[in-house]
């Protein structure tokens, strides 16, 4: 029982930066109605900057912090600028394809432009761990849950509560009755990309600092688990992408718990697959 | 020939055959991000077949592509009518399952001396059906070149064919398909289960020419290039993906020099080509079809 | 108010408008009828500028519209309540008429809340349904609130295309009512309608919009005196 709450409490904070990952992912796809592959590799440039400059600048954690997000962003605005604003007029797919060709550009990048493929990044492990009855708060794991929290709250806040989110969400309900209402769709899609970018670039800090460091392979690793959390939550709905990456991280850390580490990502992909496999008529969303 | 071009040859010739498993997906409307998943499927059983259980070479690798094509019809039990997006997310899903379960897989045996079979992350090594048969690797590369003929005449053939007609109908209206009587459903399988045995056909030769087989070898990247490269050769023809190869390949790899920017020249050359000319790398049809499915699988 | 000279629009290569002219007065209720695939949706969406015309003119109070993009349009006194009314349907009612007034919505908050106030007023199940997402509305309701939502842009010149489409008889002669009254009030309306009939009951003229080409013009009662017009338009009786 306290094995299952531990795991419980770990998915929690754990799923709380895979539900950024997939507001995020929704964010563009549900404004855009296009697949931003590159989600993830535009994060991991992002990393790999903040490690660059953890590495040259040792206990630089907000310099760090910055630097990560501002790689992220713009990386995201490379993405935004050739796969997307270039390609407005062409099919959706093309948009898709053309992302598939900046990830492999971002991931040979950070490669060739690092020492070592395993690159570190910052932790504050001075942070105590906090102890709850039975139930181990590790100091990584509270950072990751409160810091997506408050994101998430200022993520909601600005688009549920101000103009701009709500010409997003217009956007994203409908871009013809948008421009009908005089929104300048274009730009508007533009500043959602930007803020997803940010938002992706500030899960990257604290997923990076959970893990303490990176590889190539994180840019996959994102976009697999940005868009099942997206596609758990019903593929377009923000409240959806909060609750699928919920989800997927109580079942990663309940299978890590009781059948260990090997079957974890075996474990997600798998829920992923049977997402698709048990309702193949997903409706992929029409409003936020 | 020297024996850099040789193993560019066979390098092409294997992935070609990726390139069309996916090709033939997309002819049917679905993009396929995990055909990566049935080459490694394809080498290990074909590694299996030959070096646990000492078949020879040719037998091995028919009875890898047998394999792979089972794992597509079992695979497009639940994934037949998923489309767009979900077909997307659904074959990556499988492909990195497939990659994940290798991770995990032991099944060693005695051969002569050694212990021989898949080992978990270290993948399966000395499968040298290949090299104790006697055939020397020019002449497997003619060998696979020949393969890969015959695989686009048949499949020319095919796609000609009343099935070729049916997949390009359920690639163009699924829905109108099936009122005119298809068997969609047959049709669709069957697509998916030929796809599979194309790319596992491309595994069992690979592994055989390498030697080993890993599951790093069903790495995304494989299927993300096999589908660029179906699209940058065009749709209209089976030969668009083995254009897609050679280019990749071929071309970016004979400027060794730019070997170490691979990754990022054919990016580039793949973004720039969108934008400049997207229609001559995707021909309007193809475009229409697939983007219809996407808004469709959207609704 | 309103002057469109010799526009033609194409989808690629198909030509959807081959020249057409009309103007909207001042004042008036315009309607423009014709069968499906004339072009009426085509022709409201190239005043709108969602769709660039090949050439032609389209002059609005005396200024070129042609090429100037839709985000712009509203903004010079346009709106267009489109087909199927397009409600933004997971947002509130009430975030749907503020999607509305976007344009004026930097400019003129204080004068956006008092024309808020004033829709809720006008469509009093508008105010039933405030907090409500637009996609669990009627039929009916999604069609007063998109006339709503277009009418918070504070438009001169209002275009409907369809009002009438899918709705019950009943409440298609609310939503006429409706213009009528709006009308009345001032704003000059340019209309595309299936239903002939309750069209011509509230326009001033009349264009028959056929393949791309406006086939005749006249008043209301100059299309019903014309024997083969009111015999293909008029006869059918529809909703």
């Amino acid at each position: 029982m306290v094995d299952f709450l531990q795991a419980l409490v770990d998915g929690v904070m754990l799923g709380a930066t895979y539900s950024l990952l997939g507001l995020g992912f929704t964010l563009i796809f549900g404004v855009l109605r296009r697949l931003n592959l590159a989600f993830g590799p535009t994060i991991l440039v992002g990393i790999y900057a903040g490690s660059h400059l953890s590495l040259a600048w040792p206990g630089a954690l907000v310099p760090v912090v910055a630097v990560t997000v501002a790689g992220a962003l713009l990386a995201g605005v490379y993405v935004e600028r050739f796969s997307f604003r270039a390609l407005a007029r062409q099919a959706p797919v093309v948009s898709m394809i053309s992302t598939f060709a900046v990830w492999m550009q971002l991931q040979e990048l950070v490669s060739l432009l690092s020492p070592s493929r395993t690159m570190p990044y910052p932790s504050p492990v001075w942070l105590p761990a906090v102890a709850v009855g039975p139930i181990l708060l590790r100091s990584d794991g509270l950072l990751m849950w409160s810091g997506a929290t408050l994101i998430m709250l200022a993520l909601f806040a600005l688009l549920y509560r101000t103009r701009f989110g709500t010409t997003i969400r217009a956007v994203a309900d409908s871009s013809e009755a948008a421009t009908l209402m005089g929104v300048n769709v274009a730009m508007v899609g533009a500043a959602a990309f930007l803020v997803a970018s940010a938002v992706g670039g500030l899960a990257g800090v604290l997923i990076a600092q959970s893990h303490q460091q990176v590889t190539p392979y994180f840019g996959l690793w994102a976009t697999v688990k940005g868009m099942t959390a997206m596609l758990l939550g019903g593929a377009g709905s923000l409240p959806g992408a909060v609750v699928g990456g919920l989800a997927l991280g109580v079942v990663e850390t309940q299978t890590l718990w009781h059948f260990g580490g090997q079957w974890r990502d075996l474990v997600s992909y798998a829920l992923l697959f049977l997402v698709v496999a048990l309702s193949p008529r997903t409706r992929w969303g029409s409003g936020l | 020939m020297s024996d850099y071009f040789v193993s560019l040859l066979i390098r092409i010739g294997i992935e070609a055959f990726v390139a069309l498993s996916a090709y033939l997906l997309l002819l049917m409307g679905r993009m396929s991000f995990g055909q990566q998943g049935f080459f490694v499927i394809g080498a290990y059983a074909a590694g299996l077949a030959t070096a646990l259980y000492g078949m020879p070479l040719l037998p091995g690798v028919a009875l890898g592509a047998l394999v792979a094509a089972l794992g597509g019809a079992l695979f497009a039990g639940p994934m037949a009518a998923p489309r767009g997006l979900a077909f997307a997310a659904g074959s990556l899903a499988f492909g990195e399952l497939v990659r994940v379960a290798l991770l995990d897989l032991y099944f060693q045996g005695q051969v002569g001396p050694d212990l021989i079979g898949p080992a978990g992350p270290d993948g399966f090594r000395g499968i040298r059906a290949l090299f104790t048969s006697g055939v020397s690797v020019t002449t497997y590369a003619v060998g696979i070149w020949l393969a890969l003929g015959v695989t686009l005449l048949a499949t020319a053939f095919f796609l000609r064919s009343r099935w070729g007609e049916a997949l390009r109908m359920i690639g163009e209206d699924e829905e109108a398909a099936a009122t005119v009587g298809l068997p969609v459903r047959r049709v669709k399988v069957s697509a998916l289960a030929g796809a599979g045995g194309l790319a596992g056909l491309g595994g069992g030769l690979f592994a055989h020419y390498a030697t080993y087989v890993e599951p790093g070898h069903a790495d995304v990247m494989l299927g993300v290039h096999s589908l660029a490269y179906a699209f940058i050769g065009g749709l209209g023809t089976p030969l668009g993906p083995i254009i897609g190869v050679a280019l990749d390949i071929g071309f970016l790899e004979s400027f060794r020099f730019l070997a170490g920017y691979r990754m990022i020249i054919f990016g580039g050359l793949v973004m720039g080509l969108l934008i400049v000319r997207p229609r001559g790398l995707l021909d309007e049809v193809a475009v229409h079809r697939l983007s219809r499915f996407l808004m469709r699988g959207r609704r | 108010m309103l002057e469109v000279q010799d526009v033609v629009t194409s989808y690629g290569m198909i030509q959807a408008l081959k020249g057409v002219s009309l103007a909207a007065r001042t004042g008036e209720v315009t309607c423009i009828l014709g069968p499906n695939g004339a072009g009426k949706t085509t022709l409201l969406y190239t005043i709108a500028g969602i769709l660039r015309p090949r050439s032609g003119s389209v002059r609005f109070e005396g200024r070129e519209l042609a090429g100037v993009p839709a985000d712009q349009v509203v903004r010079r006194g346009i709106s267009l309540v489109p087909e199927n009314r397009l409600v933004f349907a997971h947002m509130t009612v009430r975030e749907n008429l503020l999607a509305g007034a976007y344009a004026r919505l930097g400019r003129d908050g204080g004068g956006v809340k008092v024309d808020l106030e004033a829709m809720l007023e006008r469509f009093p199940i508008l105010r039933q349904r405030a907090g409500q997402a637009a996609g669990t509305l009627s039929g009916g309701e999604q069609q007063m609130l998109a006339v709503a939502r277009a009418l918070m842009a504070r438009p001169r010149l209002l275009m409907m295309d369809e009002p009438s489409l899918g709705l019950a008889p009943m409440i298609v002669e609310q939503i006429f009512e409706i213009v009528a009254a709006l009308n009345r009030e001032g704003i000059t309306v340019l209309l595309v309608e299936q239903n002939a009939r309750l069209a011509l009951s509230i326009a001033h003229h009349a264009y028959l919009l056929e393949q791309g080409r406006i086939a005749f013009r006249g008043t209301p009662s100059e299309v019903s005196a014309n024997e083969a017009i009111s015999r293909a338009y008029l006869g059918i009786k529809r909703g």
